[in-house]
């Protein structure tokens, strides 16, 4: 674990998250969403998890966005908050 | 002061991020907001677990000279421990599995009342 | 409502931040999390399951059964998306 790149890679995360939650557009906030998982997945990596890297970059960042993406285009793009 | 900091502050992190899936799942009226909330709080608490397995200068969990014929002892204190990786690892998955029954119930909702928030949906079961 | 559930949020992260006050450091290798079972796997992996990768031996050997309760619930999750979502005759 490196100190630095840890710190920063916490912030990004951290941005990602607050602003998946206050897009007022689903699928931008889903794509958010994808892009928080990679950045966990990256900080998993630099904590000497590598299978949880793995799983996290094949089944929470592929699978769980596409399950989100074909509920917004079933659904609706609108949000409201 | 500075080492208590340095130990401790991706601890508050985890939970600043865990309150942020928290407050999500809260106040947030549409229901797909909600759901991205869970998936925060859930990813909150998996950080939180892999940090606890985290050592200090010790490798990954994948033996080194595994097929040499054991001329290396192994010791536990060159590992990181491979207990909570194996737990979080079913975790992601049942996550994965939540988070697609929970968004056939969004659709179904979608299908029925023809909008996914909250007040409005309320108004129309009344 | 929202200023209440800002309330709940701040008094529970107060709550778990004190908790974490008495927690070891992170990174620290003495640990009661890595004291108690996993030395055993990391060190009997080789002769018991022969698999260089102890997550791996963990998952599959030791605790094969969790895994199996595992696809069990990836099971009757698809089974639950396939019938909330399935198109009815009637109606």
């Amino acid at each position: 674990m490196i100190l630095l790149f840890d710190f920063a890679i916490l912030i990004f995360v951290l941005i990602c998250a607050v602003a998946a939650i206050t897009v007022k557009d689903l699928l931008s906030s889903v794509i958010i969403l994808a892009a928080y998982s990679f950045l966990l997945c990256l900080l998993w990596a630099g904590m000497g998890a590598v299978d949880v890297a793995f799983t996290e970059a094949s089944v929470g960042a592929g699978i769980g966005t596409i399950l989100l993406i074909v509920a917004v285009s079933k659904t609706t793009r609108r949000s409201k908050d | 002061m500075f080492d208590f900091i340095v130990g401790k502050y991706n601890y508050w992190i985890h939970i600043i991020l865990m309150m942020i899936g928290f407050y999500a799942m809260m106040s947030k009226r549409n229901l797909i907001k909600k759901i991205i909330g869970m998936n925060i709080f859930q990813t909150a608490i998996i950080i939180f677990f892999i940090s606890i397995a985290a050592k200090r200068g010790a490798t990954l969990p994948i033996l080194e000279h595994a097929h040499d014929g054991g001329e290396h002892a192994i010791e536990a204190i060159s590992y990181i421990n491979p207990l909570p990786h194996v737990l979080m690892l079913t975790a992601i998955v049942v996550m994965v599995a939540t988070l697609g029954v929970a968004l056939a119930v969004v659709i179904l909702v979608y299908r029925k009342y023809d909008t996914l928030e909250e007040a409005e949906i309320l108004k129309k079961i009344k | 409502m929202r200023i209440l559930s800002l309330i709940i949020v701040i008094l529970t992260a107060a709550v778990l931040i004190y908790g974490t006050l008495d927690m070891p450091d992170c990174g620290n290798p003495d640990t009661p999390a890595s004291q108690h079972v996993s030395p055993r796997y990391v060190t009997r992996t080789m002769e018991e399951t022969a698999t260089p990768n102890i997550v791996t031996s963990v998952l599959g050997d030791y605790r094969g059964y969790d895994t199996l309760g595992e696809t069990t619930v990836i099971f009757s999750a698809g089974m639950a998306c396939i019938l909330i979502l399935r198109k009815r005759r009637r109606q």
